[in-house]
Order: C-alpha cells, then structure tokens, then sequence
C-alpha cells in the first residue's frame, strides 16, 4: 500500500473502475442542459446540472446523430450515459449515448388519460362516424399552406380525378395556436357548410411537433363537426386524439388524398359496365321470361284446354254417331210404321174389295157415286167399276129391296 | 316500387341502388312491365352517375382575409 502512482496511473485505474461499474456502464441520469457546445467534429459538451450539483457531460457524434431533438440550454432531460474519467483532467464526465426529454413519461401519461376519458364518452365511438362520401364536389382541407403536405395532397388528387375541387384553409400545424386555429378551421367549414368532406393534413413530426393534434378541444369540435373529418397526421405509426375523434384517420396525407377521392377512369368503368349489366339482365329477364312461358305452354295446365278441345270433339264424334244411329233407327222404324200402314191402307182400299167381286157404280155424266136406287133414272148411263177394269151400261128398271117384285119397268 | 326524385340523389346513393336494379333483374320477380320501368330507372341514373363525375369543377382555392383566392403550390 506504499506504492506511489503516478497521475496518469491513477486517472487510468479510477478511468477503469469506472468502466468496470455495471451501475456506471448505462446509467440515467435527470437533469437541465447547460454550457452547451457543439464542436466542428459534431460532438456536444454540455454540464447537466440540478440545484445543488453538475456533471460533466459529452456526446459523441454518432451518439448525437440519433437523438430525437437537439440539445438545447435550460431544457430538462433525461440522459442514457456511462460514467468515465477525463485522463488529461482527471475529470469525471458522462458519455451520453441516449437524450429524452424529462416529463414525456408524463406526456404520454396524459394522452392515455384524455384518450380514456374521451373513448368513454363516446367521442370515438365507431357508431357516430360518418361515411365519407364516394364523390365529394368540393373537398375541403385544414393545413398548412407551405411546405410539402398540400403539394402531396394536390398531386394525388390530380392523378386519380383530373376535375377536383379544393379549398385550403390556412392552419398552423405546429405550436401553441396549431390546435386553436385547426378547430377554427373545422368550425369555419361546417358553418359556410362549402364542402362535403374535411382533410385535417399535417406532415410527420416528432411528439411533440404532433402535440396539438392530442388537444381535447380539437377532438370535440370533430366530434360534432356535421361534415366527416379524415385525419391525416404525421407518418402511419404516429397515433394522435385527432385520429380516433376523426370520422377516418388516413396513414399520411397522401393516402387520404387516395382516400378522399375515387379514380375517375375506375368510375367510368363503373357506370358503363353498370348499364351493359343493366342491358344484359333485362334481356336476361325477357329471355327467362320467354322460356318460362315456353315451358308453361307445354305443360298440362296450358296443354289442358287444347286437351278438353280434343275430347269435345271426341264426345261430338260420339254424339254424332248416336244421332245418326238413332235417326237411322227412328227412320227405318218410320219406313216399317209407314209400310205398317201402307198394308192397313191397301187392306181399307175399295179396289182390294173390288177384288173380292164387288163393282163400284159412278154416275157416268158427274162421276158420283151411286149409293142408292132412288136415284137411279132411266137410262141413266152407270159405269161399273171392277177390280181389273170399268163396264159401261145403260139403267133399264130399279127394285128398291123389301119390295119383292123385282123390278120396275121403264 | 319507389323511387326518389332522381335530381336529389347522391352518387353513392345512385350507385348502390343501380346495384340493387340489376340484382332485382337478375332476380327475375316482378311483370315485365315493372322490369322494364327498373331498367329504365337504372339507365338514367348511370346517366346521373355519369353527369356526377364531370359536373365537379376542377378548382384549387384558399380562404384568405379577402375571402377565396387560387392557389398554387410551392414547388
């Protein structure tokens, strides 16, 4: 223990006790920048300092390259750093491998209480979104006027559907007016009630550079907006209140430019193809209309009239031959009725008596027949009728019967 | 069947009841009579659909103190 080192051998050995530490290896460490200086190499010194102490700090330039901001005096940070030794001062300093901001752990702690709150109130409720029209008129889009968000925006916009209609309302997106003037915008449009559909569009940023798009205020006016709102802020893994308020939340700008506006030729092809669909289901419905009437013709329901047409005839057919039999029968029943009587006539005929030996006596002159001798005259002429042929002969005497003499003389 | 005025109608509107015309045709209900007056009804409002596409008037205009004026990008 009497060893004598000399200095540069004891700042090597507290140098490598230091680096020997695992506490000291990476340690974090809280506090306010300050004697800052950036170097032409691109490294930083700074003194990290709280009430009552400070340290030495460095950040080498590839270290510094990652750093989410850049240092700045009087800022609070949180350093990543291991612990070292200045040789030639024998200076105790921190390498700094890692820069936060102090108080982003609150940051995000009250985002995730707003975003709670507000979801439970039913700002992000899926139910009150609005549908984003498929063909906006006019689109309207709160941001910033410069810079390359708008020119994105309207590139897109000219590719997909050469005849759009923007109107920009100027916003800060950055800062502590951003929010005011955003909702401002929201608000303006809903009130001239000018375009269809609002783009909020903010380029990507860090945290806080997006910090006003986490403003509760914001997130109520698009709540009650009468306009669908598309939020599209920051980069796609950026997540603000200003998306889950918003009726769509668009990755970038440029996809809610894609979002917003449909492809006109696609549209086009649409609606042609919609009208030879049109043309072709109605010619289809014809065609099947057609065919069912086809079908129907020749099943037994249509069949069945022409089928009844059939028998009809069949039973005329029949009827027919009945009248016909029946005629045939009632006539020859008529020609035997007839000859039936024909006989009973021929038998009551005075000619069939003839036969038997009587004569017919008729006047000759009138063609009378005499009946009695009273009137018979003398000399009358008689013709005498017998069944093959007449006599003519000459009255010469008359007897009337019961009278018994015989005759009387003319 | 009804129908709306055919003047109010939106393009998505227009677009999904065209939908529902062709899916009714294809359907095959209904007289020939009603299909025709559906037909008719689709063509004109793929017409609509049509004037709805180039009514939109190609503008880019931003809200200043003086009201609207035009805009160009910078760049």
């Amino acid at each position: 223990m009497n060893d004598v080192f000399s200095v540069s051998d004891l700042n090597r050995y507290v140098g490598e006790k230091l680096a020997a530490d695992p506490l000291l290896s990476a340690v974090r460490v809280s506090g306010e920048i300050s004697g800052l200086k950036l170097y032409p190499s691109g490294h930083f010194y700074f003194t990290l300092k709280d009430q009552d102490s400070q340290v030495s700090c460095v950040a080498f330039r590839k270290n510094a390259q990652c750093f989410p901001f850049l240092p700045e005096n009087g800022i609070s940070v949180i350093i990543t750093a291991r612990a070292s030794l200045y040789d030639r001062d024998g200076r105790f300093q921190l390498i700094v491998y890692q820069l936060e901001k102090e108080g982003i752990g609150d940051i995000h702690a009250d985002f995730e209480r707003l975003k709670r709150r507000l979801a439970s109130e039913g700002i992000f409720d899926a139910d009150h979104k609005k549908m984003i029209p498929l063909l906006p008129q006019r689109i309207g889009v709160v941001t910033s006027p410069k810079g390359a968000v708008i020119s994105d925006i309207i590139r897109v916009l000219s590719r997909r559907f050469p005849n759009f209609n923007l109107l920009i309302y100027p916003a800060s997106v950055q800062g502590l007016s951003a929010a005011a003037e955003i909702r401002n915008g929201i608000a303006w449009f809903c009130e001239k009630k000018n375009v269809d559909v609002i783009i909020i569009a903010r380029g990507g940023g860090s945290a806080e550079d997006l910090w006003c798009f986490n403003d509760e205020t914001l997130a109520r006016t698009i709540y009650h907006a009468d306009i669908p709102v598309i939020s599209a802020v920051g980069h796609e893994t950026d997540y603000t209140i200003c998306d889950f308020a918003s009726d769509l939340r668009a990755p970038t700008p440029s996809s809610a430019a894609e979002l917003v506006m449909p492809i006109k030729m696609q549209c086009v092809d649409h609606i042609l193809s919609s009208r030879k669909q049109l043309s072709r289901s109605l010619l289809h419905f014809v065609t099947r209309k057609k065919n069912s009437l086809l079908s129907l013709s020749s099943s037994r329901a249509f069949l069945h009239p022409r089928l009844r047409v059939e028998s009809e005839w069949q039973r005329l057919d029949r009827l027919s031959i009945r009248i016909n039999d029946s005629m045939t029968h009632k006539l020859s029943w008529q020609r035997n009725y007839v000859s039936l009587f024909a006989g009973r006539l021929d038998a009551l005929s005075p000619l069939k008596v003839l036969t038997r030996g009587y004569a017919i006596a008729t006047d000759q002159n009138t063609g009378e027949p005499i009946t009695t001798v009273n009137n018979i005259y003398a000399n009358q002429k008689i013709t005498l009728r017998l069944h093959d042929g007449e006599v003519f002969c000459r009255a010469m005497s008359q007897s009337e019967e019961g009278t018994n003499n015989g005759n009387e003389s003319y | 069947m009804e129908m709306n005025p055919i003047e109010k109608i939106t393009y998505e509107d227009a677009m999904k009841e065209l939908e529902g015309i062709v899916n009714r045709l294809d359907a095959g209900d209904g007289t020939l009579e009603e299909s025709i007056i559906l037909f008719q009804r689709g063509i004109e409002l793929t017409k609509l659909c049509s004037d709805k596409l180039e009514e939109i008037e190609m503008k880019i205009r931003i809200i200043t103190e003086k009201g609207e004026e035009p805009f160009v990008a910078e760049g």
